[in-house]
């Protein structure tokens, strides 16, 4: 599935959090999206799940679902959350649902089965590592990797053609950091699905994503091909890691 | 550098007006703006005016002020309840608090002292200066007056005091309601059941020392503010805490699947979600309760007492059985959602089958005073058609219209952290108030041209068509929520930081 961004704009007020005259995610990039704080990462993102709405411009989705070719601007329809999977932050989650009835929920009203559900959560198993299913906990009452855990799981169970995660990364510790990264990899691989992250850890990014957008002030400055991790010096230099 | 309690009293104080002043709601919200001080001076005025005119309507064989300072403790009561809707307790307050440098009993001080000396104890003053110069103040002049005043102003001060402590117990369990309740009904039945009124007498007796500035009858209130005070800094402290570091709840004894509700597909995972949001959050579980227990008193009193039996109060009595669970629970509708909006945006049609499910949540609540108002009706007192032609309308025509507020409500409730008040839109303003008076013109219009029998067999018929109907109005109500979509999210989402 293609995004195509397209004199997309996004104000706040006097701030511009978003100007992007055209940009195109193609079907099956695995698109790492950097930049400093406020360069509009999450804006976007919003933008792209139509959580705000655009001052100009659209987000449209080309390709192909269930052998239908489909075309959609997202702010006008809404049957291409069917093939997208998000998780941005905590406002996704319904916390006072343990992870399993969470999940459980995710899992029938995106017509996941029961036995594609186990299935799907048996491959995280390592990743959850025993903190997620089975405790009796509500989401609320589980630690912030922890409900990081459940926000990537739950967007990815439906198998999205379109993923977006914003900062996966955040509050999981090395061993999760290392788990997602192969997760994300392999489902990339296994489905050719269009994934979008964002992150801060320049060297994750550079790891998993072949393609890179650095993002200032709400513009893609510039758009990386990042072949055997060449992105990760120039994104050292701009973002003046190394004096 | 070590603040000392007055400045960190000052600074303090100045966080909370700017917190006030930029209220994300309250700046965009003219409407609740005006409404506010609308209110203000409406009971203002209210006030003063039964405190001009109340003396001389008690004067009799006592002078107004015994009337008066015989039955104090009603105004205490009013001004008790009262301060649910308003006042916010200090665990509430002190915890955006916490991370500070501040020690916390420092801060529970500043705050548990401001509640004191706030001028919102005063309102009630609006009544008792018109009175005490109407009624004290001819007899005794200044000295007089102003000591009976400032012997309120230490009763009302302890009765801030007593809300705070019900309040901060109520957090902790709700069943802590019971308390306030108890105490309010022993202190009148001990004052109506013997026949010899004993404590009317000595609390008239007691309150007319203010007026002679008597350091003894000012010692009672004194005494139970400071009572009162300390065991607040002691629960409002350990309230806080667990509020901080989320000690409550960390696993749950007994999570139920609700199997049965499996074979309804996706309505059934909703209809989980609805009685799980209903279960497991205290604000929503409070409200829901409240409901249900109001359900229960409002059918035994039917049932039970003679007091209701004219023709009149008993539609009405049994009108708002089959209407409360609705006007408390959906006038607020998907204002809980907010918390997690943009995770049920993120799925398909998902905010439809929501609706969906909490219509037909609410259509099953319905059952309920039903079942309760049987025995009055096998006992005659009311007709089985008035009942269902009552809970017909209510499912077919009040509820659709409750509903609407699914477009307009864009303020996140908080699922389990305290709040005491909301700012409604203009919108919920006049759904709430018409709910409150709809309904029952629309039966007496029913039953004045068309009779008893045909008014409520219209009811039934007009219920029916709305309730067979409801996925087209449902829909209807879905796609005008999707148009406003966006600024019903971005409503959500700044109040959400603000909770």
């Amino acid at each position: 599935m293609e995004i195509r961004l397209r004199n997309l704009k996004k104000c706040f007020g006097e701030k511009v959090a978003v100007n992007i005259d055209s940009y195109d995610i193609h079907s099956g990039d695995m698109l790492g999206l950097v930049g400093n704080n406020g360069a509009g990462k999450s804006t976007l993102f919003r933008l792209i799940m139509d959580l705000i709405k655009a001052n100009e411009g659209e987000v449209i989705m080309v390709g192909e679902f269930q052998g239908q070719p489909v075309e959609r601007n997202v702010a006008e329809q809404e049957d291409w959350k069917q093939w997208t999977g998000a998780f941005i932050d905590d406002s996704f989650l319904i916390d006072y649902l343990t992870p399993d009835e969470y999940f459980k929920f995710i899992a029938k009203i995106s017509g996941v089965s029961d036995e594609q559900l186990e299935e799907h959560l048996a491959k995280y198993e390592h990743f959850m590592s025993g903190e997620v299913c089975g405790q009796k906990k509500l989401i609320r009452s589980l630690s912030a990797g922890n409900k990081q855990k459940v926000g990537i799981i739950a967007a990815m169970i439906q198998q999205p053609q379109v993923l977006i995660l914003d900062e996966p990364f955040n509050f999981l510790d090395p061993s999760s950091q290392h788990a997602i990264k192969r997760i994300l990899t392999t489902y990339h691989e296994e489905t050719g699905a269009t994934i979008v992250i964002s992150s801060h850890n320049l060297t994750h990014t550079t790891d998993i994503c072949p393609r890179i957008a650095l993002l200032e002030n709400g513009v893609i400055i510039r758009d990386i091909q990042n072949e055997d991790n060449s992105a990760e010096k120039e994104l050292e230099e701009y973002f003046e890691i190394n004096d | 550098m070590k603040l000392s309690f007055r400045k960190i009293y000052k600074e303090l104080r100045r966080l909370d007006k700017l917190q006030e002043k930029r209220h994300p709601m309250f700046e965009k919200n003219k409407f609740a703006k005006f409404l506010i001080y609308f209110m203000f001076f409406y009971y203002a005025a209210l006030l003063i005016f039964m405190g001009v005119v109340l003396p001389a309507g008690l004067d009799g064989s006592m002078a107004s002020f015994h009337v008066l300072d015989s039955g104090f403790f009603y105004i205490l009561f009013a001004d008790f309840w009262a301060r649910f809707l308003l006042q916010q307790t200090p665990a509430q307050q002190i915890k955006p608090l916490a991370v500070l440098p501040l020690k916390r009993k420092t801060v529970l001080d500043v705050y548990l002292i401001r509640a004191g000396l706030t001028w919102g104890n005063l309102f009630m003053f609006f009544f008792l200066v018109p009175f005490a110069f109407m009624s004290i103040f001819p007899y005794y002049g200044w000295t007089g007056t102003l000591g009976w005043l400032f012997g309120w102003w230490l009763l009302l001060v302890a009765d801030s005091y007593w809300y705070l402590f019900c309040r901060a117990l109520i957090i902790k369990n709700m069943l802590w309601i019971i308390l306030p309740i108890v105490v309010d009904v022993a202190i009148i039945l001990a004052t109506i059941l013997p026949e010899k009124n004993i404590l009317g007498d000595f609390f008239t007796d007691w309150l007319e020392q203010f007026i002679f500035w008597n350091p003894l009858a000012y010692l009672i209130p004194i005494v139970l503010i400071i009572i009162l005070y300390f065991a607040n800094r002691k629960l409002q402290a350990e309230i806080a805490y667990n509020e901080v570091a989320k000690t409550e709840e960390k696993e749950m004894k007994h999570a139920s699947e609700f199997k049965a509700l499996n074979r309804f597909g996706i309505m059934g995972e909703y209809l989980k979600l609805e009685i799980r949001m209903r279960t497991r959050n205290k604000n929503v579980r409070m409200g829901f309760l409240v409901g249900i227990g109001l359900i229960v008193m409002f059918s035994i009193a039917v049932s039970f007492s003679d007091v209701y039996d004219g023709a009149f109060m008993q539609n009405f009595i049994c009108l708002y059985n089959y209407l409360i669970l609705g006007i408390m629970t959906l006038q607020s509708i998907m204002a809980f959602e907010g918390n997690y909006i943009d995770g049920l945006m993120s799925r398909h049609e998902s905010i439809y089958d929501l609706l969906r499910a909490k219509y037909l949540f609410n259509l099953a609540m319905l059952i309920l005073p039903f079942i309760l108002m049987i025995p009055t009706i096998v006992a005659g007192k009311i007709s089985l058609l008035m009942n269902l032609g009552y809970m017909f309308m209510v499912a077919g025509l009040i509820f659709p219209g409750l509903f609407q507020m699914a477009v307009y409500n864009s303020e996140t409730m908080p699922l389990n952290t305290k709040m005491t008040s909301k700012t409604n839109n203009w919108v919920q303003q006049i759904v709430s108030l018409a709910v409150l008076f709809v309904p029952i013109l629309l039966t007496q219009l029913c039953e004045v041209f068309l009779g008893d029998v045909w008014g409520y067999v219209v009811l039934i018929i007009l219920g029916s068509i709305g309730i067979a109907t409801y996925p087209i109005w449902l829909r209807n109500i879905y796609r005008r929520f999707m148009e406003r979509r966006h600024k019903n999210m971005e409503g959500f989402r700044a109040s959400r930081a603000t909770n």
